[in-house]
């Protein structure tokens, strides 16, 4: 009988934290009406905004796909500029309630937010000037002028994890790198394909890929820490993207005609909590 | 009754109170012993409905989407060890007995193409009803037999080309690449992704119906008290009444209120914390540690496909390192400098996150911690051979140590590493089965006993109260 009575006392003192349970910080993005996503303003094919304001791209589209597939009910999207170097604080102070912006997968990254996907796994590879026929692969970028986007992690991908002693050229955006690029200020700019894809479609003939894919870069949704929740609705929402076909749609839409060898199978997700 | 008074109730209360005569004394009695019913109707109701919880909790997390999760596992390490045992074939060439050998590495690669065939065919046993993921389980199916037949146009083409131990000729290593996307790209991820599904589904149903129990007990405590004030009341009333001392057949049902409340409350709080322990001592381990092995198994194949494709290497090595971090993450920007925090990491037993730093910290079993070091143990060993290696396959002369390394000693060091991932696994897999074992022997019975002491009691306060009511015929 002590021991039953203990219980009840335990059962009591559960009660009250009864009403304490959820997602705990904020609001879930599944519980929203309408949702704010981050954005790049300035990467063809990905994510660009256009004169009257709108975005387009292969990110832009994906992140509209999410909205209108969430569980519990469509939602609306509010599209927002995010830069490179402010993805994580905009999550963290709840700027934006979703990144989709070619924002790659890190542990670093990982320790400030969480990812739901990835929605695609892109590829490190290089761009140079069409004329300069002396890279083959990513180790003769040594001795060489490499772009680096802050808030970026590519460059670091060449200086840091090969260890190529390239001189790094700093540049707000890609956008900027490209033009510095064919400006003879500075000689490769070694980022994901499908980002390389969009301005190589810009610039024509002046610049080529080296073709040497030196990684894997899982583009995930970013979102705040403790919204398991949402992040296990994105996620499903992403495999249906792959199952009803969207997801080859888009890809073909955006990247089919530079060659690329485009994946239209889901991704392995990055799991949520 | 031609005027209606103004404080004169709805007509179906009227209907009640004429039933109950209200205004009287045995119609007060009657009305008590009618509240005293419902109270006890009440009870019985909110016990059910969180009886039911429990046991909608322990079926899902226990029966169904728990054990999904360890077959799915289980199904993606077949897979991917049947890429890994294909790229150590490829990569051995001619020479027949690096590490166990060819025909070993052959045999294994058949077993593990069984046990995935197994599996994919009991689909349900590695998906819910949700038709998503059946059509993905299926959908494993087709891309598996797309690589079964790249993998065989491999094998083949490699025979027919005798090569010294390292990469297979342009033709077998553009066969290879084929087959080993199809498994990474397609058939992996469909696998892993199961696994998370599942997870997903314990982790709402454990959410839902945990906090469905702890409100079912505050319920049981709110309408058990309400029960036991109106048979209090009731006792009372007839004491003064009738002058007379305790009635015993409602002292007994009120006694036996008590105890139904308390025991039901009992049960409750057991059956939520068995369900806690379930999810939390077991199942987030063995969902955690089973994609530690699934990474880990893939991490390992990856460094065989390094040695075995030298124009992908830059992105084998990369990917190692990406999968490296997610079972033991650290501060670390290449291979050089990881290699470097796992040995001090380790050493401190601290300082790491990931898989493994997720379940060291998380220590609650007897024989996790010992479990635990081992593993730790076994991963940094796993490091200091890749270590070497990677340096012996940039050294000029240096490849055919490396893959000598490969085959022997980086195989055997991973092999016990892998074996105490499972041991580890294998405390939680205990853990859980005997929370869930337990959860169902204490909800066993209480679907006949529950309904039969509502009953009993409610016979009891009608028994309790008859000599009273039949004072007036």
């Amino acid at each position: 009988m002590r021991v039953a009575l203990s219980r009840v006392g335990a059962a009591l003192a559960l009660l009250l934290t009864v009403g304490g349970c959820g997602t705990g910080g904020g609001t879930s993005v599944a519980d929203k009406d309408t949702l704010v996503i981050g954005v790049s303003k300035d990467q063809p094919g990905l994510g660009k905004q256009q004169p009257d304001g709108t975005f387009q791209g292969f990110d832009v589209d994906v992140a509209r796909y999410i909205a209108a597939h969430m569980e519990k009910k469509p939602k609306k999207v509010d599209f927002k500029v995010t830069q490179y170097s402010q993805r994580e604080s905009s999550i963290q102070t709840g700027k934006v309630d979703l990144v989709i912006s070619s924002y790659s997968i890190t542990p670093e990254r990982k320790t400030k937010v969480s990812f739901a996907g990835p929605y695609y796994v892109a590829h490190q590879d290089t761009l140079v000037r069409a004329a300069d026929t002396g890279i083959k692969n990513v180790r003769d970028l040594a001795g060489r002028r490499l772009c680096a986007v802050t808030g970026s992690v590519s460059w670091q991908r060449v200086t840091v994890e090969r260890g190529v002693a390239a001189h790094v050229v700093k540049a707000p955006t890609y956008g900027d790198c490209m033009t510095k690029l064919t400006g003879n200020s500075l000689d490769a700019v070694s980022t994901d394909d499908l980002i390389l894809a969009g301005f190589a479609a810009q610039e024509g003939r002046s610049v080529r890929f080296v073709n040497a894919p030196i990684s894997d870069e899982r583009y995930g949704v970013g979102i705040r820490q403790d919204d398991i929740t949402g992040c296990e609705d994105i996620n499903k929402a992403i495999t249906e993207m792959y199952l009803d076909g969207t997801a080859a749609k888009l890809l073909q839409r955006w990247f089919g005609a530079t060659g690329l060898h485009l994946t239209t199978t889901v991704p392995q997700f990055e799991g949520c909590g | 009754m031609t005027e209606a008074p103004p404080s004169r109730p709805p007509a179906r209360l009227a209907g009640v109170a004429r039933v109950v005569r209200i205004r009287t004394l045995p119609g007060r009695i009657r009305g008590f012993a009618l509240l005293a019913v419902l109270a006890v109707a009440a009870v019985f109701t909110v016990a059910a409905f969180a009886v039911q919880d429990a046991r909608d909790g322990l079926k899902v997390i226990g029966h169904d989407a728990g054990p999904q999760v360890v077959a799915t596992g289980d199904l993606y390490y077949a897979l991917s060890d049947m890429d890994a045992q294909l790229a150590a074939v490829l990569l051995m060439g001619r020479e027949q007995n690096l590490g166990a050998g060819r025909a070993k590495a052959l045999q294994v690669y058949d077993q593990r193409r069984s046990e995935a065939h197994r599996a994919l065919l009991q689909g349900s046993n590695l998906a819910s009803d949700d038709p998503a993921e059946q059509q993905t389980a299926r959908s494993i199916l087709d891309a598996l037999g797309r690589y079964e037949q790249l993998a065989g146009q491999a094998l083949q083409l490699d025979q027919q080309q005798p090569h010294a131990a390292g990469p297979p000729s342009d033709q077998v290593r553009a066969l290879y690449r084929q087959a080993t996307d199809l498994m990474k790209l397609d058939v992996l991820p469909k696998a892993y992704n199961l696994t998370l599904d599942n997870g997903t589904t314990v982790r709402r149903t454990y959410e839902s119906k945990h906090g469905a129990v702890l409100d079912g007990i505050a319920w049981v405590v709110i309408t058990g008290l309400v029960l036991i004030a109106i048979l209090v009341g009731l006792q009372v009333y007839l004491t003064r009444r009738f002058r007379r001392l305790v009635n015993p057949v409602l002292a007994l049902a009120t006694l036996a209120s008590l105890v139904l409340v308390v025991a039901t409350v009992g049960l409750l709080t057991s059956e939520a914390s068995h369900l806690s322990k379930a999810k939390k001592d077991g199942f987030d381990s063995v969902l955690s540690l089973s994609r530690a092995r699934a990474i880990s198994n893939n991490a390992d194949a990856d460094e065989t496909r390094y040695l075995l494709d030298p124009e992908q290497a830059d992105t084998y090595e990369q990917v190692y390192l990406d999968k490296s971090q997610e079972i033991f993450s650290v501060t670390a920007g290449n291979l050089h400098q990881y290699y470097q925090q796992v040995d001090q990491r380790v050493a401190a037993h601290s300082g790491f996150t990931g898989f493994l730093g997720l379940e060291s910290q998380h220590v609650t079993l007897a024989g996790q911690r010992a479990a635990v070091d081992r593993t730790l143990q076994g991963y940094q060993t796993v490091q200091h051979d890749d270590a070497r290696l990677r340096t012996l396959a940039t050294t000029a002369g240096g490849r055919h140590d490396a893959i000598v390394l490969r085959m022997g000693t980086a195989s055997r060091d991973f092999a016990t590493y892998d074996q105490s991932l499972v041991s580890l696994t294998a405390i939680h897999q205990k853990a859980f089965a005997s929370a869930i074992r337990d959860g169902d022997d204490g909800l066993s019975g209480w679907s006949v006993g529950l309904p039969v002491a509502a009953v009993v009691i409610a016979i009891l306060v009608l028994v309790g109260v008859r000599p009273r009511l039949s004072e007036f015929r």
